[in-house]
This record gives structure tokens, C-alpha cells and sequence, in this order.
């Protein structure tokens, strides 16, 4: 059971009160939330220090521009506290980038909310997307999961934030047009708030409702892990399915945790003198220019999907429509099976490969 | 000047014979290998394949509908740390042939082994609507390949308006717009005609049948330019339109990463030289009320335009890899088209010389000190 | 008639270990397969696992790497780091279908030359059996 602040408001607005506060009470230098940009309804992240600005704030906005977790990393280390309405994805996302030094938690009070899932973004900004979107929010406030979204959010089943401050019950809620209640997990959310004229209960999420979405983002991810043939035809598959990319690294570009300012695959060690070109030539007859397609990806597993917090930016940016979420998800699964992490989910809990045991995988090393 | 070239019969289809001209290449020795597009596994794109095995060329798709990766950029990652010793001749757009050329002029490609061959482009379909409809793309683009429709709206905007799809410095050209028959193949350059001579193929055809017909293309096509260049201007012009036009940017730089003439390593716009600390960025909401993400669109799309429109080809790919539907391509030819007017230079259309920004005259763009005259504070006494 | 297939394996070996452990095979006049190609990295746990995906995509039948026991790593822990990445890389490898019996880690230490040229013998063995590399035909890679 946790303190938890009732708002009689919907969701919303509650939220917008309770941050207009935090800023004119001064309890923090600004906030970090999707906001309307243009009458389009364009939305982009931004961070907003003028109560007066919190008009265009849209925080629930089922969309992901950018992967927030890259755009609060460049906002910290903060001297003074400041907010984040984050979707939990992107909440993991900067837990591992705080756990690579990207960024730090110290005065960052984390407001997530249990997510009904993003529209990719073509949709968001399409036309019609009016439509869509009022569908989207009568499906999430039923619990249901909408069928325009994401396929990665379709599958995923950590849409309850973890290592948020304050938690907001979105997904499942009936009552968010008229009411707000705004979860208090930590010191930090209570000690900030403590001014905030409100009444204060005791409650919890509802797990009835929780259960009901994970098995259906369960069943989904199922179906979605069923529908690539990796596993299966091995290389031959890996081709058909990255045969088509164009090599513009977008994927690597968006996603919240490849940090590295110059990737590997970037670098000059893949520039490749003529001479090694010729002797491939002279071997196999024939290869792709510019190489390393299928290579990039597989590097790129290997460095990163123990992480992969399945937010399905890298597949949303991808020019040539490549499922590149979905696998990096599936694998990303497994890799971070090995050590039993769930990427993001504790601060405390290092990276896979920062660390080790002395006793374990005893079988590899025969 | 009218020009002879090798007649081609279009009969056989033009893809048949220009791997029919790769082959006999191959077995004459006239190259070692050839780079072409050949349809990948998944059947749903084409990539570039280096290959030195004439059967090989069978596969191969020497026009294909789409350009998934610029053809510069498959020269770039062969030669861009030198020659070898293999001699390689390859089929590009007119775009992907300029933009090898003015990378060979900043010297990130080296075209002294390499063997250019152009063909008349009718355009490439945008790579959206081919991964959505692919077989009706397919079709239209064989169509316009057969010369019934050869400037046809299923294209990239930006190949609508391409006025230089025939014009290109390469060595050897497969023309065939507009004409009912028989292509022409010419050479632009001592190479080719060396080539043409090796390969026993005689220069008996004049050009001027297809000048003519690639001329009333060209005028169709520069009518569309200034029609494409006046919609877009309000889109661009004064910082409010430019920032709602880019409003929707979110900052992947795919743009750049797939620009050909975008060559750098590391883009300034994502090093760290362009990061701004928490505390600025913290400030500067503070002042403002509130700040965007990502920071600096404009600076970056301006940035870019100041860096390489001098270069830019048009080749659309920058709108092609745009996950949010930006009209990129058609705002930097815009832009290009000026920049590269006030030089008299036309990117990648002359093998020699060097880009505008290498050299300069001392007595030039005279305009520019009326400026600074008109703009300089009245009785300024620095003379 | 068809070519007999000689294995070529990429060994990526640490120069504390399994390169001396090599040597002393040689010295000793251990028979080894020559399909083995030592490459010497100052630790094992240098080797990015990018190496070892490159040697498989460009055609290498078998990967092997070769380092310190647990607890005798020069560099102290350096070989436990190098464990776990060739876990998850295994793990890669397993989830994409790609043949993880072609990597191989294992533990050779300075004085075990006859273990080096056994491992070198089984595994040139059980690559001869599984094949060539198909990934080394492939021209879309």
C-alpha cells in the first residue's frame, strides 16, 4: 500500500495542477513532457519551466518522437530537482543509460504511467489520426489493448513503470476522465509534494486489471515472436529479412541506449582498404557494396540487447520497413535471460557485462 | 555537335542489353569486375554486388526501379582509401554518377579504375510507396523503362523534376528516352571511346533523334521544376515556415546518413561539439518558458544546406529515409539550385574542376560588397 | 571430384595462456590440425564479440577463442568478462538460428599443451562434420 494523491480533476488536468505547483511553489526548475507544438497536433518533448506553458502539454500523448530516456540524459546531472512524465519504456531506457554514465537520477522525480502502448509515428502525425487517437484513448481507459499501435508495444509486458517516483494509473482507469490519483512510491515524490493542497489516501494499482493486459500482451508477444523465422532458417532468413536495408544506422541513432557518440560500425575500422575487397572478390565472386548489413545488426546485438528496453524506435525510423524491434526484442530477451535482468528495472542491478560470478556457465569453458 | 554512338535495339529490352554489354566486358577483359544492382533473397529491394563472374550478370537488375542505397555510396565504400588494381565498371543514375563525381572532387571516392556508365533515368520510385505496393511500382517503372511512360508521376518528386536524368558526365550512355526502337550508346570520354574500341562496337548512329527527344523531356521537366520550386518557397521561406515545415523532424539524421555527398565520418550535428550541458539547456528554459526536442532542427537542416548543398545532386534519398514525411529532398533542390546558381556551377555535371568552395576568384560576386557597403554603419570611415 | 574440405578455424588466443600453451604444443611436437589460425590478443577478454561475428559472416568455419582458467586471468578478472560475452553471443547466435557450434571458448593455460592440441583436434573435427560455412557463398552479407 502506498500514500497515494487523490486530484478531483481527470487524469490530466490533475497532473497539470499538480505540476503547475511543483513550478510556481518553485519545487522544481521544469518539467520534461510531450507537448502540442503546432495546431496539427504535432507533438515533440519538451521541457517546460513557465507554469504558463503547461497549456500545451499533452503527457499522455500516444506517441514517442524520441525515446525520452536520450532527452533527459542531456538534461542531467541537475543541481536543481526537476520532473519527467516519461512513458515506462523510456523511464528503463534512462535507468540504463544512468547505469552507462549517460545521466543521472539524483533531483529527477520520475512520474510514469501504467502505458496503453504508442501509435507508430506515421499514424500520430497521418491523416485521420483524430480518429485514431480518440480510439486509442477509449480502448486504453477499457484496459483493452488498441489495435493501432505499435507491434513491440502490443507485446510488452512491462507497461507498469518501474523505478518511477509517482505512478499514474492510465491504463484500465474509467474514472481518469474525472478523477486523478497520482501513486507515491518513493521519499523523494512525498517530501516534494508535501504542500500540494490535496487529499491524501492509501491505495494501489489494480492488479485485476494488470493481470488482464499482461496476458494479453503475453499472448501477443507470442504471436508476434511467432510471426519472425529467424530462429528457424538461420541465415539464409537473417538475409531475407536485412537484405533490404539501406545502411542509414537510424536504428542505432534513436535508440535510447546505444550512446556511443561515434558507433563502432562507423569508425574507421570499417573502412576497408580495396586490397581486402579484391580478396573477397577473388574468393567468392561476389559481395555487397557497401557491406557489413547483416553484420551491423548482429554487432549490434551483441553490444546492446541485454538493454533493449523493446521501446520499437529503431523499427519505427527504419526507411526500408525492417521488423528491427521485434527481433531486437525477441534476442534482447534472451541474452538478458542468461542473468535473470529485465533491463531497467533496478538502479542497483549492474549491466550483464560490467560483471560476473566466479561460478557459472561452467559448460562453456570445456 | 551532333555525337555517334553504338545503335542499341530495344527489342531484346534495355536491361538485356546493357548485361549484354557487362558481359562482353567481363570476357574481353576491358574490366575485371562490374558493380550492379541485383535483386536481394527477399525479393523486395536490390542491393550493389561487386562481381567478376560474367553469369553472374544474368541476376543482375542494371536499371532497377528503386535506389535503396546511392549508387555514390557504394564507389565510396569501395575506393575510399584508394585504387586497387582491379579496373571495375558500373551502371548508374545520372544522380548516383554526379554524386560519385563531386565525391571524387572532395576525394572520397576514386574514379581513376572505374569505369562510369549512365543510362537515360526515368526516376526511381520513392522506397515508401514500394515496400506498400511493390508489384504496381514494379509495373510502372517497367513501363517507363519501355518508353511508353517515361516520365511518369509514380516517381520521386524530385525525379519529376530532374532535368539532368540524361546528362551526366559519364563514360559511356545508354540512351533510349523517347525512342521508338533503337537506343544509342555513346561515349562521353576517351575511356569510353577506348571501351567502344576494345569491344569492336561501331559509332555509326547520330544522336541527334534522341537530343531531340531528351529535349522535349527536359522542357516538361523544367516547367515542372519551377511549378515544385514555387510551392515549396512558402514552405521555406522566413524562420516560421521553415520551423513548421520541420516541426515534425525528430532528429534521426537519417537524412544525412543517407545523403551521398554527406561524407564525414562524424557529423558535427551529432558530436559532442554540438551537445549542450544540462545547465544551458536548463537556462534556456528558464528564459524561454520552455525548450524543444531535439534542439536545433533548423540549425541542423540549415547547417547541412550551408555544408553541402554546393554538391547536392537531388536525388531524393534524404526524403526517402525520412520517417516523418518531410519533403527534404525537394527543399534542399531548392536551395541547391540557388547556392549552386550564384557559383555557375551545376553539381557533378563536369568531371573537372573543383567545387566552389575549394577555389575562388579575387574579383567575384561583387554583389556581396554592395551588401556589406549598404550594411555597414553610415560614416564608417574603413576604407 | 570434390574439393576436400580443410577447416579453416580463427583462433583468437590470450598471449599469457593459451598462445604459450600453443607453443609448448609446438615444441613438444604435438600434432595439431593446420586448420587452426592462432591470432594473439593480449587478454581474452580483448575480443570484442564483433570479431568473432565478422570471422563467421566472412567465412570462417569455426571461431575459437583460448584464455586463462577462471581465477588465473593476468589482467585478474579479465577471462570471467570474456565468459559472459560468449554466453550472450552464443545466446545471439541461438535465438537467430545462426550455428553456435561453430564458436568455441576454451580454457588453455600455459602448461597445458597437450589440451591445446586436443581441443584443436576435436573441434577441427567437429567442424569437419558439420561442414563448410555457407555464410562464406553468401553475396548479400
Amino acid at each position: 500500500m502506498n500514500k497515494v494523491i487523490k486530484i478531483e480533476n481527470g487524469t490530466k488536468q490533475g497532473v497539470l495542477n499538480f505540476l503547475e505547483h511543483l513550478i510556481t511553489t518553485d519545487k522544481i526548475s521544469g518539467v520534461l513532457t510531450l507537448r502540442k507544438i503546432n495546431e496539427k497536433g504535432i507533438c515533440d518533448y519538451g521541457f517546460i519551466s513557465d507554469a504558463k506553458e503547461l497549456k500545451f502539454a499533452d503527457p499522455f500523448a500516444p506517441v514517442m518522437p524520441i525515446n525520452a530516456a536520450q532527452t533527459l540524459s542531456s538534461l542531467t546531472p541537475t543541481t536543481k530537482p526537476i520532473a519527467a512524465i516519461i512513458k515506462p519504456c523510456e523511464l528503463r531506457g534512462f535507468v540504463e543509460r544512468v547505469k552507462r554514465v549517460q545521466g543521472s537520477m539524483k533531483n529527477v522525480l520520475l512520474i510514469s504511467y501504467t502505458c496503453g502502448g504508442v501509435l507508430p509515428l506515421n499514424t500520430f502525425q497521418g491523416d485521420g489520426s483524430e480518429k485514431i487517437i480518440a480510439d486509442y484513448y477509449n480502448a486504453i481507459s477499457k484496459g483493452e489493448t488498441p489495435g493501432s499501435i505499435r507491434p513491440t508495444c502490443k507485446a510488452c509486458e512491462y507497461f507498469v513503470p518501474m523505478m518511477a517516483d509517482i505512478t499514474i494509473p492510465l491504463l484500465g482507469n474509467s474514472e481518469s476522465e474525472s478523477e486523478c490519483s497520482l501513486i507515491m512510491n518513493s521519499e523523494f515524490a512525498i517530501q516534494i509534494s508535501k504542500e500540494f493542497q490535496c487529499e491524501i489516501i492509501t491505495s494501489e494499482l489494480d492488479s485485476k486489471i494488470i493481470d488482464k493486459v499482461l496476458a494479453v500482451r503475453i499472448s501477443e508477444k507470442e504471436k508476434l515472436y511467432n510471426k519472425t523465422k529467424v530462429t528457424k532458417d538461420g541465415l539464409d532468413e537473417l538475409v531475407n529479412i536485412f537484405g533490404k536495408c539501406v545502411g542509414c544506422h537510424g536504428c542505432s541513432r534513436v535508440c535510447p541506449i546505444c550512446y556511443c557518440v561515434m558507433c563502432d560500425f562507423e569508425s574507421h575500422n570499417f573502412d576497408y582498404n580495396i586490397e581486402i575487397f579484391e580478396t573477397e572478390l577473388e574468393q567468392k565472386g561476389a559481395l555487397r557494396l557497401p557491406p557489413d548489413t547483416v553484420f551491423f545488426q548482429i554487432g549490434r546485438l551483441a553490444h546492446m540487447s541485454f538493454s533493449c528496453v523493446g521501446c520499437g524506435q529503431c523499427e519505427d525510423v527504419c526507411p526500408a520497413n525492417i521488423p528491427v524491434a521485434t527481433i531486437f526484442k525477441k534476442v534482447g530477451e534472451a541474452t538478458a535471460g542468461l542473468f535473470d535482468y529485465i533491463p531497467g528495472k533496478d538502479l542497483e542491478e549492474a549491466i550483464p557485462v560490467m560483471i560476473f560470478k566466479e561460478e557459472e556457465f561452467e559448460e562453456i569453458g570445456k | 555537335m551532333t555525337k555517334k554512338g553504338v545503335k542499341i535495339s530495344l527489342e531484346k529490352g534495355l536491361q538485356n542489353q546493357i548485361r549484354d554489354f557487362f558481359k562482353k566486358g567481363l570476357e574481353k577483359g576491358v574490366f575485371d569486375a562490374v558493380i550492379l544492382p541485383v535483386r536481394v533473397p527477399g525479393k523486395d529491394s536490390y542491393a550493389w554486388i561487386l562481381m567478376n563472374n560474367a553469369k553472374l550478370i544474368d541476376q543482375a537488375n542494371p536499371v532497377p526501379p528503386v535506389m535503396p542505397v546511392q549508387g555514390a555510396k557504394a564507389l565510396k565504400a569501395l575506393t575510399r582509401k584508394g585504387n586497387g588494381i582491379i579496373n571495375v565498371a558500373t551502371i548508374m543514375r545520372s544522380c548516383e554518377i554526379r554524386a560519385a563525381i563531386e565525391l571524387s572532387k572532395l576525394n572520397q571516392v576514386n574514379l581513376e579504375k572505374i569505369t562510369l556508365v549512365s543510362y537515360d533515368c526515368p526516376g526511381a520510385v520513392p522506397m515508401k510507396g514500394y515496400n506498400r505496393i511493390p508489384e504496381e511500382m514494379e509495373k510502372s517503372f517497367q513501363n517507363a523503362l519501355a518508353g511508353k511512360d517515361f516520365a511518369n508521376d509514380k516517381m520521386k518528386e524530385v525525379c519529376g523534376i530532374c532535368v539532368d536524368f540524361a546528362n551526366s558526365p559519364a563514360d559511356l550512355h545508354f540512351g533510349f528516352a523517347g525512342m521508338e526502337n533503337d537506343g544509342i550508346l555513346f561515349s562521353n570520354s576517351d575511356k569510353g571511346t577506348a571501351i567502344l574500341d576494345t569491344l569492336k562496337m561501331k559509332c555509326s548512329e547520330d544522336d541527334s533523334q534522341w537530343k531531340n527527344s531528351v529535349n522535349i523531356i527536359k522542357e516538361q521537366k523544367s516547367k515542372n521544376r519551377i511549378e515544385v520550386y514555387k510551392s515549396i518557397q512558402p514552405e521555406v521561406e522566413g524562420l516560421d515556415n521553415l520551423q513548421t515545415t520541420f516541426a515534425k523532424c525528430i532528429g534521426c539524421h537519417n537524412c544525412q546518413s543517407v545523403c551521398p555527398i554527406c561524407y564525414c565520418r562524424q557529423c558535427y550535428f551529432d558530436s559532442s561539439a554540438s551537445k549542450q550541458t544540462a545547465d544551458y539547456l536548463q537556462d534556456k528554459a528558464k528564459n524561454r518558458g520552455g525548450i524543444g526536442f531535439p534542439r536545433d532542427k533548423i540549425m541542423f537542416q540549415v547547417g547541412r544546406m550551408a555544408h553541402m548543398s554546393l554538391s547536392c545532386v537531388s536525388c531524393g534519398q534524404c526524403m526517402d529515409a525520412c520517417p516523418v514525411d518531410i519533403p527534404v529532398a525537394k527543399i534542399f533542390s531548392y536551395v541547391a539550385a540557388k547556392t549552386q546558381d550564384t557559383f555557375e556551377y551545376h553539381a557533378g555535371t563536369t568531371a573537372d574542376g573543383a567545387v566552389p568552395l575549394k577555389v575562388y576568384k579575387q574579383d567575384e560576386l561583387n554583389k556581396i560588397h554592395e551588401l556589406i557597403k549598404n550594411a555597414e554603419p553610415q560614416g564608417s570611415q574603413h576604407e | 571430384m570434390e574439393k576436400e574440405f580443410i577447416p579453416r578455424i580463427t583462433s583468437f588466443v590470450c598471449k599469457w595462456c593459451t598462445y604459450t600453451g600453443a607453443d609448448l604444443a609446438g615444441t613438444s611436437r604435438l600434432q595439431y590440425p593446420t586448420s587452426i589460425i592462432l591470432l594473439k590478443v593480449l587478454c581474452s577478454s580483448r575480443i570484442d564479440p564483433v570479431f568473432l561475428i565478422k570471422s563467421y559472416l566472412k567465412g570462417a568455419d569455426g571461431v575459437l577463442i583460448g584464455g586463462c582458467h577462471p581465477g588465473d586471468c593476468h589482467y585478474e578478472t579479465g577471462n570471467y568478462h570474456t565468459r559472459r560475452r560468449f554466453k550472450i553471443l552464443t545466446e545471439i547466435f541461438s535465438t537467430l538460428g545462426l550455428p553456435k557450434e561453430r564458436l568455441r571458448l576454451s580454457w588453455i593455460s600455459a602448461s597445458e599443451g597437450p589440451k591445446f592440441a586436443q581441443v584443436s583436434n576435436e573441434f577441427t573435427d567437429k567442424i569437419e562434420n558439420l561442414g563448410p560455412n555457407n555464410a562464406r557463398e553468401n553475396m548479400f552479407l
